[in-house]
């Protein structure tokens, strides 16, 4: 049985299943650096599903589906920074008001549109172009976890890497980070503060929405209610668990990612898949709860230091 | 005759419920050294936040070089030549001094990337034109406030600024450093051609330092004159008005026994250093004992370990004789000591709260307040209210008035009623008359006195030297978490208190031998 | 009464008013857009909620949760402790009161009902606690733990009633039916409205009291508007948090107790369709009054209970209430926002003509 469980498919699925996680975790750690965290990530990435198929299907053209997606993000980003950021609202209640009005608003397009309940799914729907590298096919292993996928499969290691060099490499980059440690320094060097993190909010949309079309376009091509299935809420864990670093979070949203992927095939071999499910929310518990430790001790340490000199 | 850089013309800026400015005219000369003094809150770093471009004016016109200029933001005033050093470090701590000295304009290469080495060079060259040692790769955390204050004025030049604004530059400096920072200013305007603009509350370094000086109060400008025709008491006068010439309270004769006594006792701030070093002394009955030093030296600390707010580290602390071994601010409040602290609205109030539930802290597990262990008697708690409200002369709408929409003298006439109002015999009252106005100042030095007269012990910390002299009995100054001097009124004058609140006693005693 | 008038915050419920009301413009462009007459599909929920005693009966029966759970985020907000957590503590207090149901079968009903609603208060505050400590102790954020343990509490249950507690009739996702002693009575006929409703009305009461009348609410209350200030006055701030945060999963955790014994008679895997979340948005909207919550759940389980009744008369699906329940929370979000700006316009334009005057 475990050879069932434990075999080249699950590392294959893990890819599949973490590439969204990935997606709007890069894009949340975007919004984490300018002081935001934003737990609106779970109804972005729904709006960005829905949507995908939406312009999938009206416009025969996956990429179409990919830029609605996009647009969606860029607008539900915004409305969060405009509250967030010009009305120093909450950020947790506009997010939460995020996440309610994408399941509202999602099967109730989902109805009144395609007047179908629980989901849509149709041949006119183009899915997302998978990417084949020949080079890969003659080592059986690598074809078989790393080949084949869906183009933002790829497109989210690219993006790693790119925001990497962004974050740290660039003067936006610094910026960017500026404006959630000290937004009144970035301001009196004369940069916009709320500028940088109107573009990080945006920024998220937008990876939230290439997270939800990869949900509905990747490898399936439906869309259904509430597929975003707490996505968002694991990207959060991940951008915690990475300390919103590119690379960790990467790692992090994998290592998700692999949990998840295991869980589906615990349950498809009937043994109960609830506890592997978990894993991320407890995990980020647990890291949460390491890090806030550590600071504490290393604080009564340096305190003991300073008392000795 | 010297040339108009800067003109600020009828500047007036609105907050809701604060004038901060009214109707400010200032003119700035090429060249100079040119001091802006008041008192906390009189408007000065309004006014420069104005000019560096982070508030916008409600009203006024700013000219410079006798062109209109439009400055909205930081940027347009980084444009003008206008570089501004906060009295809070705008330094990045996780970023090293080069990124901090090139934030907003940094060097590229390849149109996105940093030009890491490049900013360090630029750095680099900057901190020895100007004679700064600073190494650029440290990062800002690791950095003690002189240097950090260094990178600050780097940053400013490196944009290219001609003008220079200093935001009480030297309330964080040792001496040493405060003269060091005075050396570097003469030169950036006598070798540089720098104009540099310099906010304070210290008439000392206003004479030291400047060509001429501008008073303010309250919002207004009350004067430009030329540093050599100003001096202390000049200056003193046009910074608080002619008409706080308090007259002398009403003491009595009253002598009680020791009811609070510190032995050596230590603590530490909030980032775990030691600012009280070993304090010692005792408070009787029917005295006030003031606490002169300047802010910063751990006089908050002291309140705070008193009052239960704070760990105490080292040392004994004794109340009528017994010693104190759990130190917390309901035990302290049982054993009968009042706080008033010194900042109202982080600590005093509950700006959110009413009027009543204001005045019931600290009383509402206490009988008539509450009956039945948890019921709160609201005719028991309301008419309290209201009588502290008459009592007190707090200006209030009715007893539901959220404290939030009161004045400044009102809001702290609401900390001293509740406070005064439990009869403590112990009375901790800390920087009782900031912010507020001569009216509301006269009325709580009396309160104060009164309560004196009726034989409570209070420990009076205050910034202002003037009130200390007013209502202590005694005065004792602390200088860096050390108490260095313990004087009986009227038998010290000002500027000896001020030495000793310095730590410059030496000097005293050396001038005395001459 | 008039002392009354003075506390109520006048201006805040003008600007609730008009951001339900904007909300249901918006609501109402939708559905214009969808070719539909608002005016039919509004009345045809207004009747939905209230046009019948069934309808009404029906609203009720929705409050129940909806009360218990925005008392719930109510108190832990005002302590100034952000329970978001409320559906995990509800699914575990639902769970636990299936548990008393299905093992002590024999209890007569004066034992075994508030046997079931104590151990389900228990539970939920117990599973409030994990995240109250760690908040109070480790200074580690308490949304998002809350946030994190719902998933983690639904899971758990999931897997409860899928393996060692599930039912042997059928594939129900759900435990055994719990002992007729257990169930509670059933008020108006096909309605699920139960005598529930008089258990949270007590509990209601209970709350108000507490929150308002006694000086443990007092000092609730001054920890969440200024901790600095509670500790000052000799309040323990962090045991404050921790006992509010504590009721506070009881209540959400009664609101599942109650889903149990009056409504479905057995713990189901997804026994609430987000009942917390509608909770908490009646504690915003009513800014943590309880009585303000309690108008507001029956407000919004009046939208919940008439938009099926607008969907069958105007086949505009249900969940458009939804969207206007997320757009309410959006304005409420920004109402403080929205003043602040129009303050500063004020105080620009007033200052303008003063300028105007002295040129």
């Amino acid at each position: 049985m475990l050879k069932e469980i434990f075999n080249l498919t699950l590392l294959q699925h893990t890819i599949r299943t973490a590439t969204p996680i990935i997606l709007a975790a890069l894009g949340g750690l975007l919004t984490q650096h300018t002081g935001m965290l934003n737990i609106g990530m779970e109804g972005m990435i729904l709006l960005g599903a829905f949507f995908g198929v939406l312009g999938s299907y009206f416009f025969g053209s996956s990429l179409m589906g990919v830029l609605l997606a996009s647009l969606v993000g860029v607008i539900i980003g915004l409305i969060f920074a405009i509250f967030v950021v010009e009305l120093k609202s909450d950020e947790f209640i506009v997010a939460i008001a995020i996440n309610m009005f994408a399941s509202g608003l999602t099967v109730f397009l989902l109805r009144s549109i395609f007047g179908v309940k629980g989901a849509f799914s149709s041949p006119d729907i183009v899915p997302l172009p998978r990417v084949n590298f020949s080079f890969l096919e003659n080592v059986n292993f690598l074809d078989k976890i790393f080949n084949n996928h869906s183009i933002f499969v790829y497109i989210s290691w690219i993006l790693v890497a790119l925001i990497y060099i962004y974050l740290y490499k660039t003067p936006q980059g610094i910026w960017l980070r500026a404006s959630g440690e000290y937004p009144e320094a970035l301001l009196t060097a004369g940069v916009s503060a709320k500028k940088m993190k109107y573009k990080s909010s945006i920024y998220c949309g937008v990876l939230c929405g290439f997270a939800g079309a990869h949900l509905s376009l990747g490898y399936l091509t439906l869309f259904s209610e509430n597929m975003s299935a707490n996505r968002g809420f694991i990207a959060v864990a991940a951008i915690i668990f990475g300390k919103a670093n590119p690379i960790m979070t990467f790692i992090a949203a994998l290592m998700f990612g692999f949990f998840d992927a295991l869980g589906i095939r615990l349950q498809v071999v009937g043994v109960p898949s609830q506890f592997t499910q978990m894993i991320p929310y407890i995990a980020t518990i647990v890291a949460l709860f390491i890090v806030t430790n550590r600071q504490l001790q290393k604080h009564k340490k340096s305190k003991g230091e300073r008392e000795l000199a | 005759m010297a040339e108009k850089l800067i003109e600020l013309k009828n500047i007036s800026k609105q907050f809701p419920g604060v004038l901060a400015n009214s109707n400010v005219n200032l003119t700035i000369n090429k060249g100079e050294i040119h001091a802006i003094i008041g008192e906390n809150g009189a408007g000065k770093t309004t006014l420069m936040n104005i000019l560096y471009g982070l508030y916008e004016p409600t009203q006024g016109e700013i000219f410079i070089d006798g062109k209109k200029a439009v400055i909205k933001s930081p940027l347009d005033a980084i444009k003008q030549g206008i570089g501004m050093v906060h009295q809070h470090f705008m330094l990045l701590p996780s970023l090293s001094v080069a990124e901090n000295v090139v934030l907003g304009s940094e060097p590229k290469k390849k149109k996105f990337f940093m030009d890491y080495d490049k900013a360090i060079e630029i750095t680099k060259n900057l901190a020895q034109k100007y004679g700064f040692k600073v190494d650029p790769r440290e990062k800002i955390e690791a950095l003690s406030v002189g240097v950090q204050q260094r990178v600050e004025i780097l940053k400013v030049l490196y944009r290219g600024a001609d003008i220079l604004i200093l935001d009480e530059p030297t309330a964080v400096l040792t001496p040493q450093e405060t003269d060091e920072l005075f050396n570097v200013i003469r030169k950036l305007v006598s070798d540089m051609n720098k104009t540099v603009i310099i906010i304070t509350h210290k008439l000392q370094e206003v004479l030291a330092i400047s060509d001429r000086v501008s008073v303010m109060r309250q919002g207004k400008l009350i004067g430009t004159l030329p540093t050599q025709q100003a001096d202390a008491k000049i200056l003193t006068e046009m910074m608080v008005g002619k008409e706080v010439l308090f007259h002398d309270l009403h003491r009595e004769k009253v002598s009680g026994e020791k009811v609070l006594e510190v032995k050596d006792i230590k603590a530490k701030d909030n980032r775990g250093l030691t600012v009280l070093n070993g304090v010692s002394f005792s408070l009787r009955a029917g005295e006030i004992l003031g606490v002169a030093g300047v802010e910063g030296n751990g006089q908050s600390e002291l309140v705070e370990v008193l009052t239960g707010l704070r760990n105490l580290e080292d040392g004994d602390y004794f109340i009528n004789g017994k010693k104190i071994t759990d130190v917390n601010p309901s035990n302290m409040r049982n054993l009968g000591i009042s706080h008033v602290p010194e900042d109202r609205l982080t600590m005093g109030l509950s700006k959110e709260a009413s009027l009543w539930e204001n005045l019931l802290m600290g009383l509402q597990h206490k009988k008539p307040f509450v009956v039945k262990k948890i019921h709160l008697n609201k005719k028991k708690i309301f008419e309290r209210t209201d009588n502290l409200i008459k009592e007190y002369d707090i200006r209030a709408i009715d007893r539901y008035m959220k404290v939030k929409k009161l004045s400044g003298g009102n809001m702290q006439k609401v900390v001293i009623a509740r406070e005064f109002s439990f009869d403590s015999p112990i009375l901790i009252i800390a920087q009782p008359t900031r912010g507020v106005d001569v009216g509301a100042t006269e009325f709580i030095h009396n309160q104060i006195m009164r309560k004196r007269n009726e034989g409570a012990a209070i420990l009076l910390v205050s910034a202002e030297l003037d009130e200390i002299m007013r209502l202590s009995d005694r005065i004792i100054t602390i200088y860096e978490g050390s108490i260095t001097g313990e004087f009986k009124n009227k038998e010290v004058t000002k500027q000896t208190l001020g030495l000793y609140m310095t730590g410059k006693q030496n000097k005293l005693k050396g001038s005395e031998d001459n | 009464m008039r002392e009354a008038m003075k506390k109520i915050n006048l201006s805040y419920i003008i600007s609730l008013a008009l951001s339900i009301f904007v909300a249901l413009i918006i609501g109402a462009l939708i559905m214009l857009i969808n070719g539909k007459s608002p005016f039919i599909g509004y009345s045809a929920l207004f009747s939905g909620a209230f046009g019948s005693k069934y309808n009404l009966a029906t609203t009720f029966a929705k409050t129940v949760p909806l009360v218990l759970t925005g008392l719930g985020t109510a108190i832990s907000f005002r302590s100034g402790i952000f329970n978001i957590g409320g559906e995990g503590q509800l699914y575990l207090g639902a769970f636990a009161a299936a548990y008393i149901g299905i093992t002590f079968t024999s209890l007569p009903f004066f034992i075994g009902i508030p046997l079931a609603i104590i151990f389900g208060a228990l539970v939920g505050g117990l599973y409030a606690f994990l995240p109250g400590i760690l908040k109070v102790k480790y200074k580690i954020d308490e949304v998002i733990t809350t946030i994190m343990l719902n998933t983690v509490a639904v899971l758990f249950t999931s897997f409860l009633v899928n393996y060692p507690f599930a039912t042997t009739q059928g594939k129900m996702n759900g435990t055994e039916i719990i002992a007729q002693s257990y169930h509670l009575r059933r008020l108006v006929k096909l309605s699920t409205l139960n005598t529930s409703i008089f258990f949270m009305s007590f509990i209601a009461i209970v709350i108000y009291y507490l929150m308002e009348k006694t000086s443990i609410g007092y000092d609730f209350k001054m920890v969440g508007q200024n901790r600095m200030f509670a500790r000052y006055g000799g309040i323990n701030d962090k045991k404050q948090m921790l006992i509010a945060m504590v009721i506070s999963g009881a209540l959400c955790g009664m609101a599942g107790v109650f889903e149990v014994l009056g409504v479905h008679y057995r713990f189901l895997q997804s026994i609430s369709p987000g009942y917390a979340w509608d909770g908490m948005l009646a504690s915003l909207m009513a800014k943590n009054n309880p009585v303000g919550v309690v108008l507001m759940a029956i407000f919004l389980g009046a939208l919940k209970t008439g938009s099926v009744s607008m969907e069958n008369a105007t086949s505009i699906p249900s969940e458009l209430v939804m969207v206007i329940q997320a757009i309410i929370v959006l304005f409420i979000a920004g109402e403080a926002g929205f003043k602040d700006k129009f303050v500063l316009l004020n105080i620009k334009r007033k200052s303008k003509k003063a300028g105007e005057t002295n040129a």
